[in-house]
Order: structure tokens, then sequence, then C-alpha cells
């Protein structure tokens, strides 16, 4: 019994206070107007809001407004309000500026003082009106074009940094002056000795899958001797260039952002500059440099793992002996064949270490930003890499 | 003697004007305290006049020569004659506490001995009173010794002028004392020129020669620490009401 007295306290009935006045319910979320006792057609509605007025009266509260909507004028009582919140405000602009055929009436006491206080405050503090030309249309074109020039402002920041880092080394191997002692070796312990086995191992399992695909094919025509053509071909030339590439991105790049990100947020770029040093030198000579170093060992490495997983393959599907494979594939491939490749990841490693730099030096203040930065920077890397693979296609072949 | 002076500075980022319209000196040998609320533009004052924002309007002129952003060597000369302590520290995390003090005076005479560096750096960690933090990593510090670890970096080289950005910030109220004595220290015993920007009422009263009071994008008081407690301007009382509610706390 005393459950039911309280269940219908807490889910108060509309109500008419004046001939056309109702009492918002709340808790009810839906506002019962067939309790109005004299119904006035054509006669704005009344609803007499609540002593407590917070944010989730006022979301029940906009629920039935929305769905009253178009069943004729609604005027919003606020005489009785004496707890509101911001949210309450907010309703307050909502209704005066809002859909049409709502209006508040009865603003008064602390909830109107509240009201003109923070209508001032957002007027003293809002920015001069923009005119928006051109609609929806105008946004989007403008909005393609802020990011095409954008765009190609990224473009000559990026390009204008590899310039000034191919300078400092320049400058650096003149001079050795403005890095880090040891800082080089460090880094070739990182990009090189950290990176081998991860290098290894997927370059190994891409020659045991290439060999598996191209088996099968090559036995539908007697050709199995060409496995070792074409395995020696694709992972001197190509496989692990751009597998190497896309590893250094992932790990390299990605490392190399989140710390130079992460040393601009801290200051400690700009602690850098005022001790007179050059964060681009300082910073990115030593990476430059270790990566230059170390691509000819990986990619050396790679290869022997990638070719290694293709002979594997070769004698288990094929029964060719190791020699038998490596006579046949030194006839085809040549010293050439490594070079390319060779220069190609050390193109590529330059390209990641440029790319995941910039993002990293160029970074805004927030530890948001270096999150962002460092995704930015993989997505970067490995778009370069393709786009130079594609570059290097043209000229070699 | 006035070691810096600006005429008609503007300060911001981008096209974003922060301060304007700035005309001030910062006297040699002084505590400079630039004072002013929240974003109010201190800190990019501070970064314009250490050489790292280029000012949008003005300049300013540093031991009578004016400060060039253009050219490579006007700033270098710049940031030769400067320390900047900066609000974390800034110290660089990969190196050791003795590796980042060294880091200015390795970089800039390679051909310094090691001994000399050594001895160079534990008088500088002697100053802030941390010669046994030395092989310390930064992460291994406190938030105080870091700034004094900072500090000690940006002495190294014995800079003509000390920009302190917000020293106290993030620091108990005994570790700011302890930082403003060092600060004191610094100008009574080597006679160094420091410009500390900050809006701790304590640290303004104990350390500051000079104010310089930002606010609303100008420059709203400049003149002796002296001469702003005394100061009937209702913006600068109501930054002494606030001191004097903090104090009957």
């Amino acid at each position: 019994m005393i459950a039911r007295i309280l269940d219908r306290r807490q889910r108060p009935r509309l109500r008419r206070e004046t001939p056309a006045a109702l009492k918002w319910a709340p808790a009810c979320n839906r506002m019962d107007t067939t309790m109005s006792e004299h119904p006035v057609v054509g006669a704005p509605e009344r609803i007499l809001l609540p002593r407590r007025l917070r944010a989730p009266e006022v979301v029940s509260l906009l629920g039935d407004i929305r769905r009253r909507q178009g069943t004729g004028p609604l005027v919003l009582d606020f005489r009785e309000v004496e707890e509101f919140d911001s949210s309450t405000l907010a309703l307050l602009s909502y209704v005066r500026n809002g859909p049409e055929g709502l209006s508040p009436v009865n603003v008064v006491g602390a909830l109107a003082r509240a009201e003109e206080s923070f209508a001032r405050k957002r007027a003293d503090g809002a920015p001069a009106a923009r005119p928006e030309a051109g609609g929806w249309a105008g946004r989007f074109f403008r909005s393609v074009a802020d990011r095409f020039l954008g765009s190609i402002r990224s473009v000559g920041l990026f390009l204008t940094m590899f310039g000034d880092e191919v300078y400092h080394i320049g400058v650096y191997l003149r001079k050795r002056k403005g890095v880090y002692p040891g800082e080089i070796w460090n880094q070739m312990f990182f990009m090189g000795y950290q990176s081998f086995p991860i290098v290894c191992l997927l370059l190994f399992l891409v020659g045991v899958t290439i060999s598996i695909t191209s088996a099968e094919q090559l036995q539908l025509f007697g050709a199995d001797i060409y496995i070792a053509d074409i395995i020696g071909y694709a992972m001197l030339r190509e496989l692990v260039p751009l597998m190497t590439g896309v590893i250094l991105a992932g790990k390299v790049g990605a490392a190399i952002t989140a710390e130079l990100a992460s040393m601009t947020v801290l200051e400690e770029v700009d602690a850098l500059k005022t001790m007179g040093l050059i964060p681009e030198k300082f910073l990115m000579v030593p990476r430059l440099l270790a990566i230059t170093l170390v691509v000819p060992l990986l990619v050396a490495m790679a290869d022997v793992a990638g070719i290694f997983g293709g002979m594997l393959v070769a004698q288990v599907t094929f029964g060719m002996t190791p020699m038998a494979f490596l006579d046949q594939m030194v006839n085809t491939v040549d010293w050439i064949d490594f070079a390319w490749g060779l220069i190609k990841t050390v193109v590529f490693g330059w390209a990641v270490v440029v790319g995941a730099g910039y993002k990293g030096l160029t970074v805004g203040r927030s530890a948001e930003e270096v999150g962002r930065a460092t995704t930015e920077s993989v997505v970067l890397s490995v778009t370069l890499i393709i786009v130079i693979d594609c570059i290097f296609a043209f000229v070699i072949y | 003697m006035d070691i810096i002076s600006a005429r008609g500075l503007a300060v911001g980022y981008g096209t974003a004007e922060v301060l304007r319209d700035l005309s001030f000196v910062i006297p040699e040998g002084l505590i400079s305290v630039v004072l002013g609320v929240s974003g109010s533009g201190k800190s990019t004052l501070l970064k314009t006049l250490a050489g790292l924002l280029p000012p949008l309007e003005g300049g300013f002129e540093f031991s009578g020569a004016p400060v060039d952003y253009a050219s490579e060597a006007s700033l270098g000369a710049l940031y030769r004659r400067i320390g900047v302590l900066y609000q974390g520290g800034a110290l660089l995390n990969g190196l050791t506490l003795f590796e980042n003090i060294a880091l200015p005076i390795r970089m800039h005479f390679p051909e310094m001995p090691e001994e000399m560096v050594k001895d160079m750096v534990h008088n500088g960690l002697a100053q802030v009173d941390m010669a046994d933090a030395a092989a310390k990593y930064p992460a291994e510090l406190s938030g105080g010794m870091r700034k004094r670890g900072a500090l000690a970096r940006a002495l190294v080289l014995d800079p003509d002028v000390v920009f302190c950005d917000e020293p106290s910030s993030g620091l108990d109220p005994i570790t700011s004392s302890l930082l403003d004595d060092l600060l004191l220290r610094l100008k009574d015993t080597f006679g160094m020129t420091l410009v500390v920007v900050t809006h701790e009422l304590r640290s303004i009263e104990r350390v500051a020669d000079r104010v310089l009071v930002l606010n609303a994008g100008r420059l709203h008081y400049a003149g002796d620490a002296a001469g702003l407690s005394a100061s009937g301007d209702p913006f600068i009382r109501t930054f002494f009401l606030k001191k004097d509610s903090q104090d009957d706390a």
C-alpha cells in the first residue's frame, strides 16, 4: 500500500493549473493532454514546470515536447522552477530560439538572473559572426580547398626538411659537431639489431609463401626448375626491399615519431633550441646515418632468409637440392639485382626516417596529437615507400 | 643598464595576436617578474624573448644588439647568452642528469677535456644542491629535483640572462620556497639577470625587483615591485586581495 502511494507521488499526473495550464509530469515521461479539463481549441497549451528542473527532467521534457510537436502551440511556464542547472538554461535558449510554437513565460527569480548573466557572458565572449557564403556546397568546396592547400604545404615542408637533412649530414660529416656522441651507435642498435629478428622471420615466411604459391602453377607446366628464378628475382628486386621498408615504417618510423613528438610536447625540443642546438640536426642526423649504415646488413640478411624459405619449399615440394636451387638462381639473378634492392631499401629507410621526423617535430602541444602523429607517420611512410617503389619500377624496368 | 629592451612588441601564434604594443626594459643583475592571470600571454612573451617565437610586430634588443629572427647568426648569439628553465624542466629523458647538464658543454665545446666537463657539471649540480643525483635519469627525480636539475643545465654555460617559466608550478610551498632561495642566491652571488614568469604571489613578493603585469593583451604595469604593492589600480589590487585572502587562510 505504502509502495503504491510512493509510486503515485513519484509519478504526478498532469493537471490544469489555470484554464489552459498543465503541470508537467517528468517522471512519467509523457504528457497526458487528455487530463485537460477544458481544452480550448486553437489556444496555446500551457505547461507548468516543476520546482526541480535539472538535466534528467529537461531530457524527459524535451522528449515530450518532440512527441507533441505539430499538435499546436505550447507555452512553458517556469514560474515554479527553483532548482535548475545549465541544462535548464540551454532549454530556455532552445525554447526561445528553437522550433516555432514553443514559448516560455514567467521566467523569474534566480532563473531569470542566471539566464541574463549567461547571455551577457556569451555575448562578451562570442566571436564576430562570419558570413557563411555558399551554403553546404560552399563549405564542402572550401573544406576540399583547405585540405588540398594543406597537403601542398605539408609536401613543401617535408621536402624542405629532406633538403635540410641532406645539408646537416654534409655539415656533420665535415665538422663532426652538433650530434650527441654515441647516439649513432644507439640508433644502429635499435634499428638494426632489434629489427633483425622480425625482418628475417617475416621475409623467411614470405619466401615460403611465394614458393608454395608458385610451385602449384609451375608443376602444371612441368617448369619446376624455374622456382629458383622466381624466388631469387622477386626477393632481391621487390619483396625484400618492400617488406623491409614496411617493417621499418611500422617499427622504426612509429618509434621515432612517438619519441620526437613527446619531446616536442614536453618542450625538450625547445630546450635544445635555446641551448643553441639545431633539433633537426641533433635528433635526425644520427637516425639517418644509422639507417643508412644498417639497411645494407638488414637487406643482406633478409635476402638470405627469404631465399632460404623458398629453397626449403622447393626441396620439400620438388625434391630440388639446395645446390641445384642456387645454381639455377645465379643463372638468372645478378649482383645488380641485389644492388637495386639495396638502393631501394636505403631510399625507403630515408623516407621512413624523414617522414617520421617530420611528423614528430611538427606535432601540436597535446598528448592526443602524439598518438595521431604516430599513426599518420606510419601511413605517410608506407605511402612514400609504395610511391617511391613505383617510381623505381619505371626507372629500372 | 638594461640587458633587454623591447619596443612596440606584438607576440602571438600565426595570425592570432596574444600581446600587443609592449615596450619595456629588463635591467641587468635584477630579478624581473612577468605577472598575469592564466592565459594572459606570459609564457608566449617568454618564448619570444628566448628566441623561440618570432614577434608579430616590433622587436627587442639584447645587450644593445637587435635580435633578428630571420638571421641564424643573431639567434645563435642570443642562445649563447641565455638559459631557460622550462615549466616541466624539459630534461632529455634518454640521458642521465649528468649527461643532460653536460650536453650544452659537449655540444658547444667538443674539444673540452672530459675531466673539465665533469668538473663543470658537478659545480652546476652543487649550486642546486643535487650533487648526489648525477647518475639518475629524469624519470627517477621528483618534480622539484627535475626543475633544479634543469636550472643547473640552464646555468652551466654561465648565461647572462636566465628565463624561468613558472618555476613554482606543481611544487609544494616548501620546495617552491627553496627554488626561490636558489634564484635569489644566483642574483646575489653571481649578479645574474633573471626573468621569472609566474602568478605565485608569495614568490613575487620574495624575489621580484621589477614587475611586468600583463592584462587583456597589453602591458598593464611595468615598474618596481614596491610600487606594485602600493598601486591603487583595480586589476593589481585584485591580485593583492587574492594574496591577502591566501595569507588569512
